[in-house]
C-alpha cells in the first residue's frame, strides 16, 4: 500500500485522467500550459503590429474601406519625416517629456527624502502625496481647465495671491507662450508622486548600519548623500525615469482634457497629431506609417536606457 | 590612542533595559575584551562608546574629556560591525581609503594609497583591491571592515565580533595577526565576542557583562581562575566548568551550595567511585564523561588510558571552587 503523501496523491488521481496525462512528455505539458498566452500575445500584439506595417506601405483609408488598395512603397514615411509640422509636435513632445521627467525626478527625489525622515504621520503624509496618482488622467484634465480658468480658477488666483500679478491678465491654456507649460505642471502634479514612491523604496532598501559606519569614517551628510543614498538610489531612479518617459511619450489623455492640443498646435503631442491623422483625417496608410517611426523610436530609445540601466545596477 | 571611560552609563531600549550603571575604565593601549550572552549589553556599549547612541544617564570619556556631545566623527573612533557595513557600490581599494578620504584628515592621495596597500596586505586582500565590495565572500567582507577600521589611528578601535563570521583557519591566522597589530601600534581595542579562544589569547583585560552589568573586569587568566561568580566561570572554559551540590565532596566550607570543578581540576584514582558514560577522541584531547550520584561530569583524560564506557573511577577535586546559593564565590 502506498505511505508517502506524494504516492496517496498519485494513487488519488481518477484513472480515465491519469491514462490520458501519462502519455504526455513534460515538453508537451510545457507547451500546452504556454500556448494560451502565446496565442493571445500573437493575436493581441505581433499580428496587428504586422498588418499595421503592411498598411503603412499603402494609401489604405478606413473611411472608404471598400477601395482599391495602391501600394505606395515608403512614400508615407519619406514624407512624414519631411513634414515640418510633424517635427512641431516632436518638439513640443520633447519640451513635454524633458521637463516633466526634469522636475518630477528633481520634487519626487526631495520629497521621498523628507519623507524618509523618521517623524510622525509620515505615512499619512505618503498616503496625501499619492493621491493625485489615483485619480483618472481624463478628470485631472477636466478639472484643471477650471484651476486655470482666468476668472475663477484657484491657479491665477494663487500666482496673483504670491506675485501681485491680476489674475485675470494671463490664461495658463489660452497663451501661445504658458500652454506648453500648463502641460508640465498637471503632469508633473499628478505624476510625481510616483517618482516618490518609487525613490522611497530605493531609499528605504539603504541599511543604517552603512550610514552608521559612514558617521564613524568621518562621512559629513553631504559625503553620506553624494557617497551612499545618491549612488544607491540611482538604479530605483532611473527605473522611475523609464517608467515616467514611455507613458509620457504616448500621453494624449490628460492633454486632450486640458488644451486639445491647443492654442493653434502649441501642445498638440505626436499621440494627438496621430489620432488626428488617423480618426479625423482617416488617412489611415499614412497614420501607420506615423505609428511605425513612434514605436521603433520609443523601442530604441527604452532599450538603450535598459543597457544604461543594467550597466547602473552591476556597478 | 587614548584611554577610554565610562561612568555609571544606563542605556533602555523602550522596556529593554540595555545597560545599567556601567563602569568601565580602558587603559591607554589595552585589548579589552567583553564577554556575556546574546542581550548582556555588548554592542550597546560599543555604540554608546562610538557615539551611535547617547546614554540616558552617565559619563562617557575619552583621554579624561567627557564626548557625550560630540558626533561620532568628532570621537575619533572605529568601529566593526558583525554584519559587513561595506559601502557595495565602491571597489575594495575605495572601501579602503574612504575613511582616509575625509575632509577632516586631507590626507595625500599617495599616503593613502601606501596605507591601503600595506593593510590590504596584512589582511590578505591585496589580490580583491580592484573587485567591488558585492563580488567578495563572506571573509573577505570581513576583512575589509576590519582593514576599514586599521587604516586610521583613532582614539580606540570598537570590534562587534569581527571574526565570527569567518572559517576556523583564517580566523586563528587573524587572531594573531590582529595582536600583533594591536601591540605594534600600542592600539586601544574593545572587542566583543563569544570565542573564549580570542578572549583568552587576545586580551589583557576581560569584562564580563551579565543583563548590562559589568560583573567581573580582570585580566583572562584571573577570570579563569578566580570568577567571582558562578556566571563569570560559565563563560570561559571548553568543556565547560561543572557545577555540582557541593556536598557531593568532603570539605566544602559553610554556605556554599554549588561546587564549580574546571575539566582539568579532577584528579583520578583517589576520592569518590563514578561510573564512566563515553570516551570523546578528539585528537588533541580526550573526554572523559563521568557519571557521579546521578551528575554528570566532564573531565580530561590520557588517550591511551583505556577506559570504556561502565569502568569504574575514584575521582575527588582539585583547586575546586565554591558558590552559595546566588552563585557568588564563597571559596
Amino acid at each position: 500500500m502506498s505511505h508517502t503523501p506524494i504516492e496517496r496523491v498519485a494513487a488519488s488521481t481518477p484513472p480515465a485522467i491519469a491514462s490520458r496525462v501519462r502519455g504526455l512528455s513534460d515538453r508537451t505539458l510545457a507547451w500546452i500550459f504556454v500556448a494560451p498566452t502565446i496565442f493571445l500575445l500573437l493575436a493581441v500584439n505581433i499580428f496587428p503590429l504586422v498588418w499595421t506595417i503592411r498598411l503603412s506601405l499603402t494609401n489604405y483609408r478606413a473611411n472608404r474601406a471598400g477601395a482599391e488598395l495602391e501600394w505606395v512603397g515608403l512614400r508615407n514615411y519619406t514624407r512624414i519625416l519631411t513634414d515640418p509640422d510633424i517635427w512641431q509636435t516632436m518638439q513640443a513632445t520633447a519640451h513635454f517629456l524633458i521637463w516633466t521627467i526634469l522636475l518630477q525626478v528633481l520634487i519626487g527625489f526631495t520629497l521621498a527624502w523628507l519623507i524618509n525622515r523618521k517623524f510622525r504621520g509620515n505615512d499619512l503624509w505618503t498616503t496625501i502625496i499619492v493621491l493625485p496618482m489615483m485619480l483618472s488622467p481624463a478628470v485631472v484634465g477636466n478639472f484643471w481647465t477650471f484651476l486655470y480658468q482666468p476668472q475663477i480658477g484657484l491657479f491665477n488666483y494663487a500666482v496673483s495671491f504670491v506675485t501681485g500679478i491680476d489674475p485675470s491678465s494671463f490664461s495658463m491654456i489660452g497663451s501661445v507662450e504658458l500652454a506648453p507649460w500648463a502641460i508640465v505642471i498637471v503632469d508633473t502634479w499628478m505624476w510625481t508622486p510616483f517618482v516618490m514612491l518609487i525613490c522611497l523604496a530605493g531609499l528605504r532598501s539603504i541599511p543604517d548600519y552603512i550610514y552608521e559606519a559612514a558617521a564613524i569614517d568621518r562621512a559629513s551628510p553631504w559625503r553620506q548623500f553624494w557617497t551612499i543614498t545618491l549612488p544607491m538610489v540611482l538604479p530605483f531612479l532611473m527605473l522611475a525615469v523609464l517608467f515616467r518617459g514611455i507613458e509620457n511619450f504616448k500621453m494624449f489623455d490628460l492633454v486632450v482634457q486640458l488644451t486639445g492640443g491647443g492654442p493653434g498646435s502649441t501642445t498638440e503631442l505626436t499621440s494627438i497629431n496621430l489620432k488626428r491623422e488617423a480618426f479625423e483625417k482617416w488617412r489611415t496608410g499614412y497614420a501607420s506609417a506615423y505609428a511605425i517611426i513612434l514605436f521603433v523610436t520609443v523601442f530604441g530609445l527604452a532599450s538603450i536606457y535598459v543597457k544604461a540601466l543594467n550597466k547602473v545596477k552591476e556597478r | 590612542m587614548a584611554d577610554v571611560t565610562l561612568r555609571d552609563v544606563s542605556k533602555s531600549f523602550g522596556k529593554t533595559q540595555a545597560v545599567s550603571d556601567l563602569s568601565l575604565a580602558i587603559p591607554n593601549g589595552a585589548f579589552v575584551v567583553l564577554l556575556g550572552p546574546t542581550g548582556a549589553g555588548k554592542t550597546t556599549t560599543l555604540r554608546l562608546i562610538s557615539g551611535l547612541e547617547a546614554p540616558d544617564r552617565g559619563e562617557v570619556l575619552i583621554d579624561g574629556r567627557s564626548v557625550l556631545r560630540e558626533t561620532p566623527a568628532q570621537r575619533n573612533v572605529t568601529m566593526v560591525f558583525q554584519q559587513y557595513s561595506l559601502y557595495p557600490h565602491l571597489s575594495v581599494r575605495d572601501n579602503l581609503a574612504f575613511p582616509l578620504r575625509s575632509p577632516i584628515l586631507r590626507t595625500p592621495e599617495d599616503a593613502i594609497a601606501r596605507k591601503v596597500g600595506a593593510v590590504a596586505e596584512v589582511l590578505r586582500i591585496s589580490h580583491k583591491l580592484d573587485n567591488k565590495a558585492t563580488q567578495l565572500s563572506g571573509g573577505e567582507m570581513q576583512r575589509v571592515s576590519i582593514g576599514r577600521a586599521l587604516v586610521r589611528d583613532p582614539a580606540i578601535h570598537l570590534m562587534d565580533e569581527p571574526l565570527s563570521s569567518l572559517d576556523a583557519r583564517l580566523r586563528a591566522e587573524l587572531r594573531i595577526e590582529l595582536k600583533r597589530i594591536q601591540e605594534d601600534l600600542g592600539a586601544t581595542l574593545l572587542y566583543v565576542t563569544h570565542d573564549q579562544i580570542e578572549a583568552m589569547t587576545m586580551a589583557t583585560h576581560v569584562g564580563v557583562l551579565d543583563q548590562g552589568r559589568l560583573v567581573q573586569f580582570a585580566p583572562p587568566r584571573e577570570i579563569y581562575e578566580d570568577p567571582v561568580s558562578l556566571y563569570v566561570a560559565t563563560r570561559l572554559g571548553l568543556p565547560r566548568i561543572n557545577t555540582l551540590p557541593a556536598d557531593l565532596f568532603p570539605g566544602a566550607p559553610s554556605g556554599a551550595r554549588f561546587i564549580g570543578l574546571r575539566p582539568e581540576h579532577i584528579l583520578q584514582g583517589t576520592g569518590q567511585p563514578s561510573e564512566v558514560i563515553r570516551m570523546e577522541h578528539l585528537g588533541d584531547q580526550t573526554r572523559l564523561h563521568l557519571r557521579l550520584a546521578g551528575h554528570e561530569i566532564v573531565t580530561l583524560t590520557d588517550a591511551h588510558s583505556g577506559l570504556e564506557s561502565g569502568d569504574r573511577i575514584l575521582i575527588a577535586p582539585r583547586d575546586p571552587l565554591y558558590f552559595d546559593a546566588a552563585g557568588r564565590r564563597v571559596a
